[in-house]
C-alpha cells in the first residue's frame, strides 16, 4: 500500500472524531490529533480501534502511546502490515 | 503542581461507546475493570477513573514536557467513593498522585497532586463554558469538556 492510499483510508477515521472540521480539510502527515484536529482524548481509543478494524492489524500498547499524529499513525500501520 | 480534569457526562455518553469491543481493554487494567463491572453504575466509574488518569497525566506531561497516550500506564488504586466525592491514587512512571473528585448527574471533576495537602488548599471554579477571558485570572490548571469549564487556583 502506498502512502497516498494509506492516508486516504486513514482520513475518514480521524475525521469522524475531529472536532475541528476545518482542520480535517488540510490533513497531512504533520497533523496532530489533539492539537490540530481537537480530537477528544477519550476518542483516541476509538481511532486506534477503528484503525485496527480498517487495516486488520493489532496495535499494541507501546505503539498506541505514540499514536498522537498522522505520521506516527502511518508508521505504526505500515509497520504492523509488514509484520502480518 | 496541580492537575484537573472535567468530564461532561452527557457529552461523554454521546461521544464514547465504552461498550465497544476492545475499548475498556485499551484504557483500564484488570483491577480497574473489576471496579467498573462490579458496581451498579459502570459508566460513572469509567469516567471517574478516566478523570483520575487524565488529571495525573496533565501534571506529568507538563513537568516532563512529554506527550503520550498511555492510559494503561496510569494506574488507579485506593479508590474510595462517598456520596458525591471520591479519593484515590494514580501511579505513573514511578510517581504517585493523590486525587480528589466530585460528581453529580451532570459531570465528574477530579484534581490531582503529588502533595495530598495541596488538594485541600485549592479553589475550584466550575462554570458553563462561557466566553470569558479566564486566562487573566491565572488558573493553575484548566480543563474543558462539553458544556463545562473547570478552573483550579492555588
Amino acid at each position: 500500500m502506498d502512502r497516498a492510499e494509506l492516508i486516504a483510508r486513514l482520513t475518514p477515521i480521524i475525521a469522524t472524531y475531529a472536532q475541528d472540521k476545518d482542520a480535517v480539510a488540510s490533513i497531512n502527515e504533520n497533523t496532530d490529533f489533539i492539537k490540530d484536529l481537537k480530537i477528544n482524548s477519550a476518542n483516541l481509543v476509538d481511532v486506534v480501534l477503528d484503525v485496527e478494524e480498517e487495516f486488520d492489524i493489532e496495535i499494541d500498547n507501546v505503539s498506541m502511546e505514540r499514536m498522537l499524529n498522522v505520521s506516527a499513525a502511518m508508521e505504526i500501520i505500515e509497520d504492523k502490515l509488514k509484520s502480518k | 503542581m496541580i492537575g484537573n480534569d472535567i468530564v461532561d457526562l452527557v457529552q461523554a455518553a454521546i461521544d464514547s461507546n465504552w461498550k465497544r469491543k476492545g475499548y475498556l481493554d485499551k484504557i483500564f487494567n484488570t483491577e480497574e475493570q473489576f471496579m467498573i463491572t462490579s458496581g451498579i453504575h459502570p459508566s460513572m466509574i469509567i469516567w471517574l477513573l478516566w478523570s483520575m488518569k487524565e488529571s495525573a497525566y496533565k501534571i506529568y506531561s507538563r513537568e516532563a514536557k512529554l506527550r503520550e497516550f498511555a492510559p494503561l500506564k496510569l494506574q488507579c488504586s485506593n479508590l474510595i467513593i462517598h456520596n458525591d466525592t471520591a479519593t484515590g491514587n494514580v501511579s505513573y512512571e514511578n510517581e504517585l498522585y493523590h486525587t480528589a473528585s466530585f460528581f453529580d448527574e451532570n459531570y465528574i471533576h477530579t484534581i490531582a497532586s503529588t502533595k495530598l495537602e495541596e488538594l485541600e488548599k485549592v479553589e475550584i471554579k466550575i462554570t458553563d463554558r462561557a466566553l470569558f477571558d479566564y486566562k487573566k485570572t491565572k488558573p493553575a490548571s484548566v480543563s474543558h469538556h462539553g458544556a463545562y469549564l473547570a478552573l483550579v487556583y492555588l
